[in-house]
């Protein structure tokens, strides 16, 4: 099987963000980490093509930073990598990355394209689903187990509430990830000095340029949540207090 | 139960051969890379018939991403970095050149600033670093050079060949709490190496296996350390120029604990601040991380604050024994650099210009050593690696050291005598009183409960852990929080404790467990244990860990081994 993985990198978790000058994303000078749900996606595709044989692709688009996800895949076992570089990528909606990762991959022929959940910092969860579309192809989201089959694969999605659901689908097919699908493996030391030697393609943005309109959706503004605390005193006889209660935590908190 | 790590024994390792590995991506270790590479560079450029790769050499840090364990104040001296890159000024991250500098001796409610700014700390021409960027910056050099910096990997253990060090094994991963191999198991390497070079920061883990097996510090003063807790701020604008540098002595400190603080202006507003509390207190209760919100308190300081956010949180010890407490730093296999050997210079604060320059210095001699083997020369590495130790000798990093050998040592009986001791040092070209000041361990200074006022006495303000108000002062908790520190969970404790009796039957009594107060980061707990005599019993949080070694070396009975983590562990640095 021949495999692409979307990956994504993000600011880590515990960052301290600060907001840009515009108040629309934030200041560049983080840590930034491989997307969870992405290290999941990569391991499940090398685990795969442990199982089935066939190569392993990953995919990311970002400036010169985010080469560090492709060579982490790389030195875990990826065959080899697509960088779509530039730093107009960051700010691009969801159908603008499928676009472009459409128009990257267009000479290539995959049976199954990962991508992770969601991404940890837009959390969109969209661009699987838009790049499925755009080739035309099915998906299935919030994969928990892939297995092959002869006439494709069969997955099984999480549902709510403890439900699982089983689909049979053919191929190509595109599936996004859920985090906890498997266990992640360490990059090995030899692992890490080979990747040096692995194909890494670089698209520039004019070759993908074509492909790439307006974005559809827009931060218009972000903002940290201003901290408020407000205290109440509800009055009466204890009854009368446990009615007023149960009414404010039912109908204006909704905690109930 | 209590499980430590080791690493497994009895499975097979892959092996990797190595000309040179540097264990440790700090600037010591960067610049003895980005060195050599440069060496094999002019070389190759020269001999064309006999081309040098570089292929073999290799740097390993524990931490996930280059710099991200590298915590200073930081002021940067820039005579060693204009040696390695000159011009490096233009490109590399400076914040800020100091413009003004200043001392204060302060009271608990007062300051006094210094008329005169003693001589070394005038620190016009140095610059204002996140040593996290500049490492990050200087990792960069090092990797467009074709060198591999393995990130993510520790250095567990040397290996030796009777007398010769002959590798690293790097740290097992995927390893559970009880020390069984998890599913994803992979065995640390063995890296054999003809060079090992030691660039681990303050109290290495590697470094002390070394300086244990041969005994290296036998003729060497006991290494002295201070703790140093820094926070680093957000506050509103033009309450400090960038550039602006302000040392303190006194509060909160008395006039016998040794430490004192820094805050540095750095752009877009933002305040390194931190203190240095010296690991050589008396009393057990002493807490670090209080020091740092004591001063804080302070109307000087708190003016400074008001109204700004603290955005980071770290802890780091330094070497401050001097010229006297440094080790043999070259041997049959090995060099040793920076602050793990004990480099820095405690007149003026500072050591990263000196770990640098002892990274060139090592990179040449290692160069020479490989140039040699590959000529096949008849020359016992031995001897060629000890050309470091004269090199070290005869540069700068001597004469800037061997002029302030004594300044530590004249403050073990306090303050006054201290400066009374730096005075006459000051006169005499360093040597004081004589030529060699003796000194002690910094815990065996440390005395016992007993000994000691019940209420702290004139200490009482410095004792106990630091409540904190959430917006000037904090928690040690809340303060953890903003170190990013992250392990995997599931590992056998990195903090190895040779003998838990001691803590639960003899510590608790004698010292009141003071692991629970140097530590910076809540690793030590004294938790209830009905079944103890002395009703507790030690627990440990080594995910909390922020590898500053304080307790490897603070502890008062040493039975505290710092060793490294699964790779990839531990704060997250970012701007410190």
């Amino acid at each position: 099987m021949k495999i692409l993985v979307c990956m994504k990198q993000v600011p880590q978790k515990d960052a301290p963000l600060k907001l840009n000058e515009t108040g629309t994303w934030i200041r560049e000078d983080v840590s930034y980490e491989v997307n969870e749900p992405d290290a999941f996606a990569l391991e499940e595709s090398l685990r795969q093509k442990e199982k089935h044989g066939g190569e392993v692709v990953v995919i990311t688009s970002g400036p010169a930073r985010s080469q560090q996800v492709l060579r982490e895949a790389l030195a875990k076992g990826a065959d080899r990598a697509i960088h779509l570089e530039d730093n107009a990528f960051v700010g691009l909606d969801a159908f603008n990355t499928a676009k472009a990762f459409a128009a990257a991959i267009k000479d290539e022929k995959f049976d199954l394209i990962f991508t992770g959940l969601q991404s940890d910092d837009y959390g969109y969860a969209q661009t699987g689903v838009i790049l499925a579309e755009l080739l035309g192809w099915p998906h299935a989201t919030i994969i928990m187990q892939i297995e092959k089959t002869d006439s494709g694969i069969k997955v099984k999605r999480e549902l709510e509430a403890g439900f699982f659901q089983f689909v049979d689908m053919s191929l190509p097919a595109v599936l996004t990830i859920q985090s906890g699908i498997n266990k992640l493996r360490y990059a090995t030391l030899i692992g890490i000095k080979n990747a040096k030697n692995k194909p890494l393609r670089k698209v520039a943005l004019a070759e993908v340029q074509s492909a790439i309109g307006e974005n559809l959706q827009k931060i218009e503004r972000l903002y940290v949540p201003q901290k408020t605390k407000k205290t109440e005193h509800i009055e009466g006889t204890p009854s009368e207090i446990a009615k007023k209660l149960v009414d404010k935590l039912r109908n204006e908190l909704r905690v109930l | 139960m209590l499980i430590f790590r080791k690493p497994i024994e009895g499975i097979d390792r892959p092996q990797m051969p190595a000309d040179v590995v540097i264990v440790g991506g700090g600037p010591a270790g960067m610049a003895c890379a980005l060195r050599l590479s440069q060496l094999i560079d002019v070389h190759n450029a020269k001999n064309p018939e006999s081309q040098r790769s570089k292929e073999n050499i290799y740097v390993l840090e524990k931490a996930r991403e280059i710099g991200q364990h590298c915590l200073s104040g930081a002021l940067l001296d820039p005579r060693s970095m204009r040696e390695l890159l000159p011009g490096f000024e233009k490109e590399a991250p400076l914040d800020a050149e100091v413009t003004k500098e200043a001392v204060y001796f302060l009271t608990e409610k007062s300051k006094f600033k210094l008329p005169i700014t003693p001589p070394p700390l005038r620190d016009h021409g140095n610059y204002v670093i996140s040593l996290n960027r500049f490492v990050k910056w200087l990792g960069g050099k090092v990797e467009e050079t074709g060198i591999t910096i393995f990130t993510g990997f520790a250095g567990s253990e040397l290996l030796f060949d009777g007398n010769r060090v002959t590798g690293v094994r790097t740290d097992d991963k995927g390893v559970d709490k009880e020390g069984h191999q998890k599913s994803n198991f992979e065995p640390g390497y063995d890296l054999n190496a003809k060079i090992v070079i030691l660039a681990e920061g303050p109290r290495g883990s590697l470094t002390k296996q070394l300086v244990q097996k041969f005994d290296l510090a036998k003729n060497a003063n006991p290494q002295t350390y201070g703790v140093g807790i820094k926070e680093l701020w957000e506050v509103p604008s033009s309450r400090i120029a960038p550039g602006e540098v302000i040392y303190t002595m006194g509060w909160p400190l008395t006039t016998k604990e040794y430490g004192g603080a820094w805050i540095y202006g750095s752009k877009d507003n933002i305040v390194s601040l931190g203190f240095v509390t010296g690991l050589d207190y008396a009393d057990p209760r002493l807490d670090p991380q209080r020091v740092l919100q004591d001063f804080k308190q302070h109307p000087f300081v708190t003016k400074l604050l008001e109204g700004g956010k603290m955005i980071r949180y770290g802890a780091k010890s330094l070497p401050y024994g001097g010229w006297w407490a440094i080790p043999p730093v070259a041997g049959n296999g090995w060099m040793i650099l920076g602050d793990s050997a004990g480099f820095v210079n405690s007149a003026r604060l500072k050591g990263i210009h000196l770990a640098i320059k002892s990274g060139m210095l090592a990179a040449e001699t290692a160069f020479e050593v490989l140039r040699n083997d590959a000529l096949k020369k008849d020359d016992s590495s031995a001897a060629t690696l000890g050309d470091f130790q004269k090199k070290v000798e005869s540069s700068w990093i001597k004469d800037e050291l061997w002029k302030v050998r004594n300044m530590h040592q004249g403050f073990a009986r306090g303050f006054y005598a201290g400066m009374f001791h730096t005075a006459l040092q000051m006169v005499t070209g360093g040597r004081g009183l004589r030529n060699r000041y003796p000194a002690k361990a910094g815990y065996e200074h440390m005395r016992k409960l007993a000994a000691l006022p019940a209420d702290g006495g004139a200490e009482a303000h410095l004792l106990g852990p630091a409540k904190g108000d959430g917006k000037l002062t904090f928690d040690k908790l809340t303060d953890l929080y903003h170190s990013g520190t992250k392990h995997e969970e599931d590992q056998p404790s990195h903090l190895v404790i040779h003998d838990t009796n001691i803590c639960n039957t003899r510590c608790v009594k004698e010292f009141g467990s003071p692991c629970q107060n140097f530590c910076p980061a809540n690793v030590y707990e004294m938790v209830d244990d009905a079944t103890q005599p002395s009703g507790k019993r030690v627990s440990l949080n080594p995910s909390n860990c922020v590898h500053c070694k304080t307790c490897d070396i603070a502890d008062p009975y040493q039975i505290i081994t710092w060793v490294p983590p699964e790779g990839g562990g531990g704060p997250n640095y970012d701007g410190m």
